[in-house]
Parts: C-alpha cells; sequence; structure tokens
C-alpha cells in the first residue's frame, strides 16, 4: 500500500504536471485537441492515489489480483491510446500537408505562365 | 479531346529530356507536364532550358503524391485523358495513340501498356516478374479480372478516374492498388501490348531490400481494397 507521504508526492508531481500543460494550451504551445487524453489521464491518475480504495475495488472488478499490476497495465492502455491517437494525427496531417503542397505547385506554375505572359508583352 | 501526359520525376535529369523529345515527336497531339517531386539533382534546370512545361512540388511527396498532382492538374484544366508516363525513358511515346484509340474504341476507364501480352521488348528482371505474376493472381482471385501488368506505371485513363484519383490516391507503390480500386467500382480495365525499354539513366526507386516491403504493403493494400 502506499504511504501518506507517497501520496502527497504524487499528488503533487500530477497537479505540477496538469498545471504545465494547462498553461501551455493558454499560451497556445499546445493544442487542446490532443492534450485531452494526456489531461485525462493525469486526472485519473490523481483520482486513483486520493482514493486507492477505488484501485482496488477496480483491480477486483477486472479480476486482478494487485492493484500495482493494475496500475501498471492501465498505464500501458493509455500511453498506447496516445501514441496511437498520434499516428491518426500524422496520417491527417500527412493528407493535409499533401494537398498544400500540390496547391503550392499549381500556384506558382500559374505564376510563372503570368510572368512570362508579362515578359513578352 | 484534351489529352495530356503526365510525367512524374525525381532526380531524373538525365532522361527527361530524352522521354519528352519521344512524347513530342511520337505523340504530338498529347500535351504533357512533368511533375518535379522536390528532385536533389538537376531535373528542373534542364526542364527549364528545353521549355518543358513542369510542375514544382515544394516538398517531396513520394511517387503517389506526384502522380496524383497531374492528375488534379488534368482535372482543372478539362482534360478528357490523362496517361502516365515514366521520365526515365523506359516507356515509348509510340504507344500513346494507340492507346487512346483503345480507351476511345472500346469504351474503357482505364488502359495499362502491358508487356506481357505480346512478350516483346524488355521484360523486367526475373524477380520482379515473379511479383507480378503474384498480382495477377491476386486480381484475378479478389476481382476475377485477368490483369497481366498490374504494376505497369504507363496507364491511361478517362475523365470518371481521373476525377477519382483526384479525390484519393495511395502514396507509395500506388499501381496494382489502384488497379484493384476501379475494378472494385466497376470500371472497364483493358490492357493492350506495349514495349518497355531498359531505363535510359537512374535506378529504379525499389531495390531489392525494398521489394519486401513492396509485396507486403501491395499484398495488404489489395486486401484491404476488396474490403472497402
Amino acid at each position: 500500500m502506499m504511504t501518506r507521504q507517497a501520496q502527497i508526492f504524487i499528488v503533487i508531481f500530477l497537479l505540477l504536471v496538469l498545471a504545465v500543460i494547462i498553461n501551455m494550451i493558454k499560451r497556445r504551445q499546445l493544442e487542446l485537441k490532443y492534450v485531452l487524453l494526456w489531461m485525462g489521464c493525469d486526472i485519473a491518475l490523481i483520482i486513483l492515489t486520493c482514493a486507492p480504495d477505488l484501485m482496488n475495488i477496480l483491480a477486483r472488478m477486472l479480476g486482478i489480483q494487485s492493484p500495482v499490476n493494475m496500475i501498471f497495465f492501465l498505464g500501458f492502455l493509455f500511453s498506447l491510446m496516445i501514441i496511437f491517437s498520434l499516428t491518426v494525427t500524422i496520417s491527417r496531417i500527412t493528407a493535409k500537408v499533401r494537398k498544400m503542397a500540390q496547391e503550392i505547385a499549381f500556384l506558382s506554375e500559374r505564376l510563372d505562365e503570368e510572368i512570362k505572359k508579362r515578359d513578352i508583352h | 479531346m484534351k489529352k495530356l501526359v503526365i510525367i512524374p520525376a525525381f532526380n531524373e535529369a538525365e532522361s527527361i529530356v530524352g522521354a519528352v523529345e519521344d512524347i513530342r515527336k511520337n505523340a504530338p497531339e498529347f500535351d504533357y507536364i512533368v511533375i518535379n517531386d522536390c528532385s536533389e539533382d538537376m531535373t528542373a534546370e534542364m526542364c527549364k532550358k528545353n521549355d518543358i512545361k513542369v510542375l514544382e512540388l515544394p516538398i517531396n511527396l513520394g511517387i503517389g503524391g506526384a502522380v496524383q498532382t497531374g492528375y488534379a492538374y488534368a482535372y482543372r484544366n478539362q482534360y478528357d485523358i490523362v496517361v502516365q508516363f515514366d521520365g526515365d525513358g523506359q516507356h515509348a511515346a509510340c504507344f500513346l495513340e494507340t492507346m487512346a484509340e483503345a480507351l476511345i474504341s472500346q469504351e474503357a476507364d482505364m488502359v495499362i501498356g502491358s508487356r506481357f501480352i505480346e512478350y516483346q521488348g524488355f521484360q523486367s528482371s526475373g524477380i520482379r516478374r515473379v511479383g507480378i505474376k503474384i498480382f495477377a493472381f491476386l486480381t484475378k482471385v479478389l476481382f476475377g479480372e485477368k490483369i497481366t501488368d498490374a504494376t505497369s506505371g504507363m496507364r491511361m485513363c478517362n475523365r470518371e478516374v481521373i476525377k477519382l484519383f483526384v479525390q484519393d490516391y495511395p502514396r507509395d507503390y500506388p499501381e496494382p492498388e489502384t488497379v484493384c480500386r476501379l475494378l472494385r467500382k466497376k470500371c472497364r480495365v483493358i490492357e493492350v501490348p506495349v514495349q518497355m525499354r531498359r531505363r535510359f539513366a537512374g535506378t529504379s526507386s525499389i531495390s531489392f531490400g525494398k521489394s519486401i516491403y513492396y509485396m507486403i504493403k501491395v499484398t495488404l493494400a489489395v486486401l484491404i481494397e476488396r474490403l472497402r
């Protein structure tokens, strides 16, 4: 079981992380859309640390004997979810970048044509 | 009928002018445009010097993205027929007119220039032919059509297909996948015999190490296409 000391330490750390994230969103260094998962993860961990009994109940519900194992498992699952959401995002961005590059190619071709035309006149 | 040849080029400085000369001489009915996929060599300069029309991509998109740029250009400029043509000298422009005739007279949506109908000209290396055979088998099993040369980069399509390709085109190794997509959409895909040459210069984009990845990726893509 966690000692009170560990609990306080972990909660402070998690709150700090949350503060940093919120501050970065405020300064527009992070897009809220992509940070929601991180925030959710952080808040879930705060709740579990504050109420270790919840951890035991949850572990029993999932049929996992040791709550610590469950934390590891859930942590791993959350990380995978975040990584996967990033892969989805990258795929979307790739499509958008491609579209933009093509548009730039068209524009610069048009521009060259126009310049040529003007030079002739 | 407005007809356009699109020539995707990545580091083809030594061969691009020859390929375009071939089109100017042997397929004068066709307009042409080079899509320079951010080449690191003198491809852009060679085109400028020889007064070849070129679309400059600001970043390297890969063969699929470059080809799609050509299709999008054709779509915007109201072309009725588009044909893909390699800038490395493998393809011969004298077959373009025959392909266009076949497309129109047989009311096809896509005409593929196939090396494996008359078995003439450069036949690709042995190991690659095995891959091509596997794809022919896959297309036959999954889509019920016999396509002898699904990997051929020499393909001509009508406006319907141009529109489809503008909407969506795979990033790399797009040929077999797009053929399967058209078959799934009940488009009419036919083949005419062509002869290909060894490339003038440059190396294939598919090295030996990549060919394993190629086989896996394309096989998966074709299977997923069947599930769509």
